[in-house]
This record gives structure tokens, C-alpha cells and sequence, in this order.
């Protein structure tokens, strides 16, 4: 007979040899075995390892315990590389990336080949979109070829980089390391079909055969369709995560910021409102939140289905340009893609650039500028950035190109194309308008760093350098354009019908340009260089040139400025910035009493799109004095699209065209007058009123007049009108 | 209230007739080329302006080029001091640096400093009883408090002593001097009230359009205690003497002599009168009412002026 000593410690040696592990409590959770993760995890929290009781407290949702415990841990083993990487990745779900990246760091000073701290690095870089997540992840692999997860993670970020046949690859490595565990790798494949228009995958149901309430099945799944801007499609995803897995708040947070750019504003605040009760505040749930309140603060103008989003403040002002540029762009487009515009379209215009920061949060290599989304477009309005920085109508005309090339392509067309049939709009509207040819662009021209197009969409989604984004759009722009000069525009539109049905750029180069994408490359960079490569071969002269040339400008000595400015000018023309010789040689000529050739000068770096303000009124000023009217408001008319929060130029530019007799656009300038509320209100009441005299609307004048004597009732010039205007 | 507003207006601007507008702009150390250039280009530009105003105002401007001393600037003060009558106004301009240390205010001068408590007793002095005194420089919120007095104009460009750079209000001053917006109701004459509007707006601007911080706030007070507020009006009661302060005149606002059209004349205060009145009675009416009585006083108005005119 065994006596009760024996007996307990027969247990107790049957405890200890199976102990819980943390890998193993979390395995039987996310393979949805309740029970026994319940079990492993009741079991951590009564160890004596302060780590173990971390786990388990994490496991259950308390994360300040968890944090706690695991510094208690460091600090009774502070050697341990292990415990690092697991805070980090507390820290790192937590949404504290840089925490997060200083353990990981630290645990790789400890050994730089640990293959978790390498997991949690290759997690932290692929939450940045950081190309450099793959490497890390690679490396986590050969640190440690059992390693599930870093396969898994190499699938998916393939994927995401909008490689199936690699993401598959390594997904069936993954299923090879655990046929029953790898459930990762399942939602991986299954996207892939799905991204394929597949209505059913097989992986799916094995996937839940395996675990029936594993939400990131569809989260993964949503996560990868919103990189493609497949808007619709990865909301119906995180939907069915959702009812899978109510309380998976991270994909509830997803879906509301996705249900936003849906426009579907009470169904988004419903979800994030509800991550946001429960503990789940990272940046975008905040943030959108937070935007979301702002609304109270801002006007919609409609006009058929287009609408107009604009805070009150600039409401009156911007609603005059900026639905007669929108309509005016709808009825182009809807004529050059021979697609009809129909369901509701909204552009939403932040003059807070923070807020419309959050509209894109998630979204990598995105333009700072602006973002379609597919029913709406969100942009900064010209108030979010100092005058001249930005020139707001050509955004418009970019932002809303995309609007009409996914809606023709179900949201499939590769980010490059449409890029590229952006930027190119722009410049069909006028050549004064887009992105000017920056020096990283010209640097990129004569380094040859310019990407093959079969290569194009990794310039915009995973750029080695941040410049990179510059030139993939700058390409992406002149590469619609050779194609365009060789092959006509219907050959895009054909491209488009082939986006549609997931051809690869590949497969359409050759089919619509009958060549390789190799030819292909090596033809556009010899029509490239024809344009602009003497420019970028210039580029290292124009520097060293510059520097004298502005040394003389400041020290005023405008003889040698006019001598020598043209010169450097040309081998650069399409330098517009600060300080441009544009610049430079108007103040030279204005200062040895040359006023036409100062004028001429300006009007060289207005049509090479010169956006300052500054310079474009003094050049409409000297106009005006040379006795150039119709040419002054010519050249103000462009402020309107660059800058229009300008009281002083609506009302310049309304005084000429009345002067002109163009008696609508007075109207509409002093209109904008008035919606500035300038100081003189009572003389922008008073012109506005005129206006209304010139074109016929006496009652609308009267009661103009009648408001600016209100404010002025000694004014006389008001007193004389309105005794005109009274019967 | 409304009624002692316009005997206040009406009072002024009687009295007005015959006085003499004294001006005294001083330019203090610029320390800086960049701000030399600056502080003398305002200065300039508040001369050129007043040079075109009707009356001949006495303008005098120290301290251009290099900065005014001490001596100079007490010696500008006391001379109108001496000159001046009860029923003139003595406008004071600062332009330049300020510095404050907690409790002083100084405007910074060539050689020694001049803190505001001094300043008030030269200006003590000067008999002219209604003044303006507009401080543009940095810390210049510090002055107020020792600057106050009934009937006197205290203008700021910061609201306190701690706003420490140098200021773009005086740029914008300056400007109210030459730009004929500054006279937003278009009575011929830029007000006091309308110059700090106008300057204040244009600040404002400034650092909206150049998504900049505001590191200034210009503050008015000319109730004679208290405070100085960003916002003179009905609310806490300042803005009234400064509204009735003619800083600037334009064209040659003759008025006609002729007897016959006294009663015009009489007619159009009157007039006038009733539509400042509607204006503060608006609140309690409705839209349509307010509208309809306020067309018909200003056709009348409006119809008043044109047999002035003829």
C-alpha cells in the first residue's frame, strides 16, 4: 500500500513534468481550444515565475498587471533576452512601438540572432510598412527554422506587397511546419483566393475546422483587401471577424475607420466607440473619434450627387471654387473615361492638416495631400498649408481620377497606373499645374534609379527611401504620358478594362504595347531622356552655379545677377521654388528700373507654375501698371486655385474684371470678398452690390448696399447706389 | 447708455473743432540692422500718413536711424507738454523692443531705459486731456498697467509682459496709417478703435497664413482702470473712447457754413442718431422688423446727404 507521502509526491513530480508554458497556453488559445487554454492559463497565473503570471495576465485582458509583472521579472532576471521580447510584444500590441522597439533592441544586444526579438522587430517594421520588415522576418526564419510565426509573417507580408505566388509559397511552408496549427498561413491562402475574385476558398473552412471563432481568419483578410484599397470587400471581412469574435476590438477599430471612408459615419462611431469602451485606444481609434466630433464644426454643400465637406469657418468661401472645379472635373471625366458618374461623391476639405492625417492612417506611401477612397475624397484645404505650398485644384483633379479608375476597375488597378493617370490629369488640365521636376527627381533621372515598370507599384508601397514616393509618381506620371504620345488614349482605357479583370502589368505592357516590359522600360527612359534627361545631366553645374548667383543677389549687386541669371536659369527652368532665378532676375531688372523685362521674367516662372503669391500679385501689379489688365487678371485667376483665403486678391482681381466687363466674374469674385469677411466689409458689400448692379439683379443689390451702409452709414459711394437702385 | 455715447461722440468731435492733434512717434534702440530697418520703415510710414491728413497736425518722429535717447524722447514729451490745450490730443507711438521682469515695463532706448511708470508721469504732464498712447514693441502688455488713466488710450501689442519677441503689430499699425480700409465704417476718418481692429486683424492673418503660433496679442483699454481686453466693445464696456479718437483724417471733411442747410444737417445727426440706436435695440426685435426700419432710415439717409451735397 502507498502511503500518502508517496502519493503527493507522485503528483507533485507529475505537476512539475507538465508545467505550463506560456507558447503552449497561447497555442491552445488561438487554436481555439477553450478549455485547455483556460486551464494552461489558470495555471500560469499561479506560478512562481513572475513572467508566467505576466503571460497569463495579458492572456486575460489585464495589461497593466501584465506590464508590471514582466518588469518584475526583468528585474529578477535582467540577463534575459526572452523576457524582453515578450514585453516588447505587450508593448508593441499595446500600442507603444517605441517601448516596444527598445526591449526588442535590447534583447538583440543580448544576441543579435534572437530569433523572437527578430520576430518582434520584423512585427514593429511591418505596423510602419517598412520594407524592412521582410528582412527581419527572413531572419527570425534562419535564426530559427522551427519558427511558425516568421514563415506565416513572410506570407503575409508578400501578400500585402501584392505577391500571391511567393505569399502561397511561403504559407505552404508554414503548413508544412504544422498542418494543424499553421492557421495564419490558412488566412493567408484563403485572402489570396479571395483577392482573386474566388467566391469560396477551401482554406476557410480549414481554417475553422480548426479554431470556429478565429476572427483574424477574416481580420488578416480585411487588413490585406484595405491595402488594396478594395474598400467594400475587406469591410464585409471584418464584419464576419466581428461576429465571429466580439471582443477582437482591433478589428472593430479597422471597420470603423474603414466604415469611414465609406462615408458611413454613425455605423463607423458605433464600432470605434465600442473598441474605444473597452480598453482598445490606439492612435486611429482616438483619432478617428476625434475627427468624428469635429463634424459639428464643418458644413455639407450639395449639388446633385456631389457634395462638399467644409468646415463652417471657410464654408461660404471655398463652396464658390471649389464645386465649380469638381463639377467641372466630373463632366471631363465623365466624357474622357466614358463612365458616368452616378452614386454619391464627397470631397472633404481639412484645413487642419492633423485631421485630414487621420483619414489616412494605415495607408502606406500615400500623397500628403490628398486620398480617394472610392465614394469620397479626402484632401487638405488650401488654409492647411502656408500660401503657395500647395495647389489645391490640381489635388482635386488628381484625387477624383482615382475616383473614376477604381470604380471602372472594382478597386483592382495597381496602385502605379493610377497614380500615373493622375498625375498625368493634372497636366492635362495645364501644364502650370502638378508636381514640379524636384532635384530627387532629376537625381533619380541621371542615376538610372528610375524601377522597372513590372517593378512600378513597389515605389509607392514599399520605398527604400522616402524620396522614392516622389519619383514613383513622377514616373508613374510620364510613363501615362509616353504611352498616351505612342499609343493614344484609348489604349489606357483599355488598360483600365484589363485592370479590371487582374490582369498583372506584366501581362498588359505586352498586350496593349506590343512589346516586353523590358522593351517597354527601354524605350521610356530614351523618350525620358529626350525630355528631361539634358536637365538632369545639368543638375550638378545648376548647383554649383546657384550658389554665386544667389551670393550676388544678396549682396544686391544686380548687374552680375542679369549677367549671369539667364544662363543658369536654363539649366534648370523647371526650378520654380524659393530663390529661383525667376526670382532673382524680376527683382534685379525691377531694381535697375526695367519693369518689362522684370514682367517677363515673372511671367517665365508663372507659366513654369511659380506658385508664390507673393510673386504673382507683384507680377499682376506691374501688368497693371503697364496697362495690361486682361493679362493681371489672367495671372490672378491662378491664386484662386493656389490660395483663395485672400481677401486682397479677390478684391484686385474683382476690380479688374469689372473694369474688363466681365461681369460674372466680378460677381463671383466679390462674392468671395464678402465670404472673407474682410475689414473693409462694408466696401466688399458695397462691390458685391455693384456686381449685382452689372448683371441685371437689382434686389440682390439693393439689399447688398443696404448691408454695407449698415456697417458705414456715412459711406457715399453705398448712398449714391442705393438712391440709383430705389424706385 | 446709447444716449450718453452720442453726447460722448457728439461732445468730441465739437470740441474737436479748432484743437490741434499732436503726434509723437519714437523710435527707440533697434539693436539689429534687420530691425533698424524695420522700425524706421513704420515710423516713415505713420509720417507719410499723417502728412496727408487735413488740420495740420503737429507729427513728430525721434529716434529714426539710430534710435532715440532718453533726453530726446522726455524732450519731445515735455515740449507738448508746454504746447498743448485741454481740448487738443497727443498721440504717443512706440515702436522698438520692450523688456519686463515681473513688475517693470521699459522701452528700450539708446543708453538708459525708460520704464513705463516714468513715462506716465511725463505724460502726466501733457495738457492735451483726451490721448492715445500705442505701444508696438515686445512686452508692451506690460505698460498698461502703469499707463492707465481716464481718458486715455492705452493700446498694446502683446497682452502681457511675457510676450517677449519682437511684434509684427506695429508693422500692421503703420500700415492703418495708409491703407483707407482701415476706415471700415468710411466716415473719413481712421479711429483710434479702427486702427487697433485693423492692425489686430492683420496680425491675426499673419500667423494663421504662416501656421505659425501666435507670440503676440494686442490688448486696448481706455476706460481708464482695469484691465486691457482683446475685443473692445459692448461686452466689457471699452472701445467707446477709442472709437471717438480721430487718429487719421482724409480729404478735407469741410463742412458747409451755409444756413440753409443747418437744418440738413441737424436732420442727418439725427439720423444718424436713430440708426445707432436700431443698432443696439437690434437684439430685442425681430429680423424682418429690424431690416425694414433700419432701409428706411438709411434711404433717408442716404437722400439727406445727396441735398447736402448739392
Amino acid at each position: 500500500m502507498k502511503t500518502p507521502l508517496f502519493a503527493s509526491l507522485f503528483l507533485a513530480a507529475a505537476v512539475v513534468a507538465n508545467a505550463a508554458t506560456p507558447e503552449e497556453c497561447l497555442r491552445a488559445k488561438k487554436l481555439g481550444k477553450t478549455e485547455q487554454a483556460a486551464t494552461c492559463l489558470l495555471e500560469l497565473s499561479r506560478s512562481d515565475n513572475a513572467w508566467y503570471r505576466a503571460e497569463a495576465a495579458w492572456a486575460s485582458g489585464r495589461f497593466d498587471e501584465a506590464r508590471n509583472l514582466f518588469q518584475q521579472a526583468l528585474s529578477a532576471n535582467p540577463g534575459s533576452a526572452e523576457i524582453r521580447v515578450r514585453s516588447g510584444r505587450l508593448y508593441l500590441e499595446r500600442f507603444n512601438k517605441s517601448e516596444a522597439s527598445k526591449l526588442f533592441g535590447e534583447a538583440l544586444k543580448i544576441n543579435e540572432k534572437d530569433a523572437g526579438a527578430l520576430m518582434g522587430m520584423a512585427l514593429l517594421s511591418a505596423e510602419g510598412f517598412s520594407s524592412k520588415a521582410e528582412d527581419y522576418a527572413k531572419k527570425a526564419a534562419e535564426a530559427d527554422p522551427k519558427r511558425l510565426d516568421a514563415r506565416e509573417l513572410l506570407a503575409r507580408l508578400a501578400l500585402e506587397r501584392s505577391r500571391p505566388d511567393e505569399a502561397r509559397k511561403h504559407a505552404q511552408q508554414a503548413l508544412a511546419m504544422s498542418p494543424d496549427g499553421a492557421i495564419d498561413a490558412m488566412a493567408v491562402l484563403a485572402t489570396a483566393d479571395w483577392l482573386e475574385d474566388k467566391k469560396t476558398s477551401p482554406w476557410e473552412q480549414k481554417a475553422l475546422a480548426i479554431n470556429p471563432n478565429y476572427s483574424e481568419l477574416y481580420g488578416i483578410g480585411g487588413d490585406i483587401f484595405v491595402l488594396q484599397r478594395r474598400y467594400r470587400e475587406a469591410i464585409a471581412l471584418y464584419e464576419k471577424a466581428v461576429a465571429l469574435e466580439g471582443h477582437n476590438y482591433r478589428v472593430r477599430s479597422e471597420l470603423g475607420v474603414n466604415l469611414m471612408r465609406l462615408g458611413r459615419d454613425q455605423d463607423a462611431r458605433k464600432q470605434l466607440e465600442t473598441a474605444y469602451e473597452a480598453g482598445y485606444r490606439n492612435a486611429a481609434t482616438v483619432n478617428t473619434l476625434r475627427l468624428l466630433d469635429s463634424y459639428s464644426r464643418f458644413d455639407v454643400v450639395r449639388d446633385g450627387n456631389l457634395s462638399l465637406r467644409l468646415r463652417k469657418d471657410e464654408a461660404d468661401l471655398l463652396r464658390i471654387y471649389a464645386m465649380r472645379e469638381l463639377k467641372k472635373a466630373v463632366s471631363t471625366y465623365n466624357k474622357k473615361y466614358r463612365f458616368e458618374l452616378k452614386e454619391p461623391l464627397q470631397v472633404e476639405f481639412y484645413p487642419d492638416h492633423e485631421d485630414f492625417a487621420v483619414r489616412t492612417m494605415g495607408l502606406p506611401g500615400l500623397g500628403a495631400l490628398g486620398v480617394a477612397f472610392g465614394d469620397a475624397v479626402a484632401m487638405d484645404s488650401p488654409a492647411a498649408r502656408p500660401p503657395g505650398q500647395f495647389h489645391w485644384a490640381s489635388t482635386l483633379w488628381h484625387e477624383l481620377s482615382h475616383i473614376y479608375l477604381m470604380k471602372m476597375t472594382d478597386h483592382k488597378v495597381p496602385r502605379w497606373f493610377t497614380e500615373g493617370v493622375s498625375v498625368h490629369e493634372e497636366m492635362q488640365v495645364s501644364k502650370e499645374w502638378g508636381d514640379r521636376l524636384d532635384p530627387p527627381i532629376l537625381k533619380a533621372i541621371r542615376d538610372k534609379t528610375l524601377l522597372p515598370i513590372a517593378d512600378l507599384d513597389r515605389g509607392f508601397q514599399q520605398p527604400d527611401t522616402p524620396t522614392q514616393v516622389v519619383v514613383s509618381y513622377f514616373q508613374a506620371g510620364r510613363v501615362i504620358d509616353f504611352i498616351t504620345e505612342k499609343r493614344g488614349w484609348d489604349t489606357i482605357l483599355q488598360m483600365i478594362g484589363d485592370f479590371k479583370q487582374m490582369k498583372t502589368t506584366a501581362e498588359v505592357i505586352p498586350a496593349r504595347m506590343g512589346i516586353s516590359p523590358e522593351e517597354f522600360d527601354k524605350q521610356f527612359l530614351e523618350w525620358l531622356d529626350a525630355d528631361v534627361g539634358q536637365m538632369a545631366r545639368n543638375f550638378p553645374e545648376w548647383e554649383k552655379t546657384m550658389k554665386p548667383l544667389v551670393t550676388a543677389f544678396e549682396e544686391r549687386n544686380w548687374d552680375k545677377v542679369i549677367a549671369d541669371g539667364p544662363r543658369v536659369r536654363d539649366l534648370y527652368p523647371e526650378y520654380v521654388d524659393k530663390r529661383s532665378v525667376y526670382e532673382m532676375l524680376a527683382e534685379a531688372y525691377r531694381a535697375k528700373g526695367n519693369s518689362d523685362k522684370a514682367t517677363e521674367e515673372m511671367l517665365r516662372y508663372v507659366r513654369k507654375g511659380g506658385r508664390s503669391p507673393e510673386l504673382i500679385k507683384s507680377l499682376a501689379t506691374l501688368l497693371v501698371d503697364a496697362g495690361r489688365n486682361t493679362d493681371a487678371a489672367g495671372v490672378l485667376e491662378r491664386l484662386n486655385f493656389i490660395y483663395p483665403q485672400d481677401a486682397a486678391l479677390h478684391q484686385q482681381l474683382g476690380d479688374l474684371y469689372a473694369t474688363l466687363g466681365n461681369k460674372q466674374g466680378a460677381l463671383t469674385e466679390f462674392h468671395a470678398l464678402v465670404a472673407m469677411k474682410p475689414i473693409d466689409m462694408a466696401g466688399a458689400h458695397y462691390r458685391l452690390a455693384t456686381a449685382y448692379k452689372a448683371t441685371n439683379q437689382p434686389q440682390k443689390a439693393l439689399d447688398e448696399v443696404y448691408l454695407a451702409l449698415e456697417l458705414a452709414p456715412g459711406f457715399k459711394d453705398a448712398q449714391k447706389l442705393l438712391l440709383e437702385l430705389s424706385p | 447708455m446709447r444716449l450718453l455715447l452720442t453726447l460722448l461722440i457728439c461732445a468730441m468731435f465739437a470740441s474737436l473743432a479748432g484743437a490741434r492733434s499732436v503726434y509723437v512717434t519714437v523710435v527707440g534702440h533697434p539693436g539689429e540692422d534687420d530691425y533698424r530697418v524695420r522700425f524706421d520703415g513704420w515710423a516713415q510710414q505713420i509720417s507719410r500718413g499723417l502728412s496727408m491728413t487735413p488740420g495740420s497736425p503737429l507729427v513728430k518722429t525721434i529716434g529714426a536711424k539710430a534710435g532715440a535717447t532718453r533726453q530726446e524722447l522726455e524732450a519731445a514729451i515735455e515740449e507738448a507738454a508746454r504746447t498743448t490745450e485741454a481740448g487738443d490730443t497727443f498721440t504717443l507711438i512706440l515702436i522698438g523692443h520692450g523688456s519686463f521682469d515681473g513688475r517693470d515695463y521699459k522701452f528700450n532706448l539708446k543708453g538708459p531705459d525708460i520704464s513705463s511708470a516714468q513715462l506716465a508721469v511725463l505724460l502726466d504732464r501733457v495738457k492735451a486731456e483726451r490721448q492715445l498712447i500705442v505701444n508696438t514693441t515686445s512686452c508692451s502688455g506690460g505698460s498698461v498697467a502703469a499707463l492707465v488713466k481716464p481718458k486715455r488710450i492705452v493700446m498694446t501689442a502683446t497682452r502681457s509682459g511675457t510676450q517677449k519677441n519682437a511684434t509684427i503689430f506695429g508693422r500692421y499699425f503703420a500700415d492703418a496709417f495708409t491703407d483707407v480700409d482701415a476706415d471700415s465704417d468710411k466716415n473719413d476718418t481712421v479711429s483710434a478703435l479702427e486702427a487697433f481692429q485693423y492692425a489686430q486683424r492683420r496680425t491675426t492673418e499673419y500667423f494663421d497664413q504662416e501656421k505659425r503660433i501666435s507670440t503676440e496679442g494686442s490688448v486696448l483699454n481706455d476706460i481708464g482702470s482695469g484691465t486691457a481686453v482683446r475685443d473692445p466693445g459692448k461686452d466689457n464696456g471699452q472701445g467707446l473712447l477709442a472709437g471717438a479718437f480721430p487718429m487719421l483724417r482724409y480729404g478735407s471733411s469741410s463742412v458747409s457754413q451755409n444756413t440753409a442747410k443747418s437744418g440738413l444737417l441737424q436732420r442727418k445727426e439725427e439720423l444718424e442718431q436713430q440708426i445707432d440706436r436700431l443698432k443696439y435695440e437690434k437684439q430685442s426685435m425681430s429680423p424682418a422688423d429690424y431690416r425694414q426700419r433700419m432701409n428706411a432710415l438709411l434711404l433717408m439717409l442716404a437722400k439727406t446727404q445727396a441735398e447736402i451735397d448739392k
